[in-house]
């Protein structure tokens, strides 16, 4: 399915390189960092959590980055924002992938044929999706819903997030349905769904993964951005978008309680983005 | 080309209906109940059941939907004058705010003006520094122009909007005092003093996108044969790029700025919040909060109506522009 030639032009790749080494830096940091830490990412430290002036533990000593006004141990509070922040921009995009794929090819098998009204309709629906003030709507979800769990924000996310991915693979599958292959495995009489699985999903399989990557930097964002905004996972759970908005009130005093979420965020995003960059110029290289 | 028009006018009504009422019955078939929000969690059962009876909220979900739309487009004619909007013959009735018991319009028309002022100058921001840094960068092509232009835009698209917004609130307005902290200000001059820093935090975030397509247009474009043309006239290199290039790369433009719509939404939900902006993302955000159901639909209606009509702008300047378009 995969050119061995993309894998070194991958490699090549500064950006992409560099990208990749964030994504597996911040995977590492989530799954070993809590275990690491030492310290219950929602437990206040009231003997270790002030320095001699009583005011809260900075960076170093007992705490490694500190901890934040409710005398809670940064470190391991981050850790655990970056596992609820990979593990619902994994799902979510996992999600929206899978039904958006399959709307797409769906969509794009069934164009120009005696199934034009299933194209018809699946484009409808995509372009009312993407009318969607999509933020507001998952906010308002997210808040009718009441109990926000991991799973209703990645649900909403996912489901809310596929309609330009179906866009654009009904595209790839419209480009690749007239090649001879498939005229051919038809002729031969095989079954539709089984045309669609071997012969044209492998076909626009680049275009997925890159959207995939892309789409993991937006859940990322967006799962914080719901955090921020008081409608995402509850507290005392930390997220890095509520670690921001806690520590805004305390910029001054101590601003990392600020940046170290932010930047965790920012370099996230920017891994991802420069992972789907860098594969979409290796598995579609254009030429110069 | 008129049947065209008005085949993409219905499709467009027909959205932003598909969008009324999706919303409509997410809202109010999930589990929450409006008249205990209003009445507050102290309240007696009986003053719940009350409230639910004057709002309305005992009917079927159906009988709701039903007074709704109707009232949406042909309000009571107890309806003041005031409440509603009036577009030609067309009264647009959004109904009344559970909590703040004001006519959603009121509120929504109240919250316009910011929100849009924001977007206006944000909109100037990223056209301005996207079209330059572009251009710049397409003609330093492989150079370090180029990649400085194209890693910067990266870590644009990256930074997440509370984040620079908080670093621009921080330097400009905390540690220079160049800027208002946060807020509207009573006039003009102040709005638009404190309404900067907002614009150039949505602005630097789109002029990323932007600066992104400008480079990718131009380089396309640089390589046509007419390019080549005015070039071996012996015209200028500038006047090349501005008269020749830069202005077919304007055209697919069009369409980002059209869809930007639908982003600038998202961002601005944000950035009202940091800079305590109280524009049209502030109100909703307080609505979510507050379950204020009206308040939602109404700025769900506003909203998918204005991504909606720039679509429908989008393509009638495609229609106009493009000759190909215009005969089907």
């Amino acid at each position: 399915m995969l050119d061995p030639r993309a894998f070194r032009r991958f490699q090549k790749n500064r950006g992409a390189v560099f990208g990749a080494g964030l994504v597996v830096l911040l995977v590492l940091f989530a799954v070993i960092g809590p275990m690491v830490s030492g310290h219950d990412p929602n437990l206040s430290d009231f003997t270790g959590g002030r320095d001699p002036s009583g005011s809260i533990a900075g960076p170093g000593g007992r705490h490694l980055l500190g901890v934040d006004p409710l005398l809670r141990d940064s470190f391991s509070r981050l850790a655990h924002g970056a596992r609820i922040s990979l593990l619902v921009a994994f799902f979510a995009t996992t999600l929206s992938i899978v039904v958006g794929a399959a709307v797409g090819l769906a969509s794009g098998y069934a164009e120009g044929t005696r199934a034009q009204s299933l194209d018809t309709v699946l484009m409808r629906a995509v372009d009312v999706g993407l009318s969607f003030p999509y933020l507001l709507l998952v906010m308002a979800i997210g808040a009718a819903v009441g109990e926000t769990t991991i799973v209703t924000i990645l649900m909403v996310l996912g489901l809310t997030s596929w309609f330009g991915t179906a866009r654009i693979i009904r595209s790839k599958t419209i480009q690749v349905r007239h090649l001879d292959f498939i005229m051919a495995s038809r002729a031969l009489g095989q079954s539709t769904p089984a045309i669609l699985l071997r012969h044209i999903l492998p076909n626009v399989a680049g275009p997925l993964i890159v959207i995939a990557s892309a789409s993991v930097a937006q859940m990322i964002i967006a799962e914080s951005v719901l955090s921020y905004l008081q409608v995402g996972l509850p507290p005392p759970t930390a997220t890095w978008g509520r670690m921001l908005l806690e520590g805004q009130r305390f910029y001054t005093v101590a601003p990392r309680l600020v940046l170290a979420p932010g930047v965790l965020i920012f370099l996230a995003v920017l891994g991802f983005n420069l992972l789907g960059e860098g594969l979409r110029d290796a598995l579609d290289p254009h030429e110069d | 080309m008129l049947a065209y028009l008005g085949r993409r006018l219905l499709w467009s009504l027909f959205t932003v209906w598909a969008v009324v009422t999706l919303t409509f019955f997410i809202y109010n078939v999930l589990p929450e109940d409006p008249a205990r929000v209003i009445a507050g969690p102290q309240a007696r059962p009986a003053d719940v059941a009350r409230i639910r009876t004057q709002l309305g909220l005992d009917q079927p979900v159906h009988v709701r939907y039903g007074r709704y739309m109707s009232n949406l487009v042909r309000p009571p004619p107890e309806t003041k004058d005031d409440a509603v909007w009036k577009l030609g013959p067309v009264r647009i009735d959004l109904g009344v705010s559970y909590l703040k018991r004001k006519p959603v319009t009121q509120l929504l028309a109240k919250a316009l003006p910011p929100t849009l002022l924001v977007g206006f100058l944000a909109l100037v921001i990223e056209v301005a520094i996207g079209a330059a840094a572009g251009v710049l960068a397409a003609m330093k092509r492989h150079g370090v122009l180029d990649y400085g232009t194209v890693g910067l835009t990266l870590v644009g698209i990256s930074a997440p909007t509370f984040l620079t917004g908080l670093l621009l609130q921080h330097f400009f307005a905390r540690e220079l005092k160049l800027f208002p902290l946060d807020g509207y200000g009573q006039t003009s001059a102040e709005q638009l003093h404190s309404a900067f820093l907002p614009a150039l935090t949505l602005g630097l975030y789109g002029a990323a996108y932007y600066t992104r397509l400008v480079r990718d247009e131009m380089i396309t474009l640089l390589k046509e044969d007419y390019i080549r043309t005015a070039r071996a006239k012996g015209q200028r290199e500038w006047l090349v790029i501005v008269r020749h290039a830069l202005r077919n790369a304007l055209m697919p433009l069009v369409t980002v700025v059209g869809l930007s719509m639908g982003g600038l939404v998202g961002g601005a939900i944000v950035t009202e919040k940091i800079f305590r902006w109280p524009g049209i993302g502030s109100l909703s955000v307080d609505a979510i909060v507050e379950r204020d159901g009206p308040v939602i639909m109404g700025v769900v209606i506003l909203f998918s109506t204005v991504v909606v009509a720039a679509n429908f702008l989008v393509d009638l300047s495609y229609a106009v522009l493009d000759p190909r378009i215009r005969k089907r």
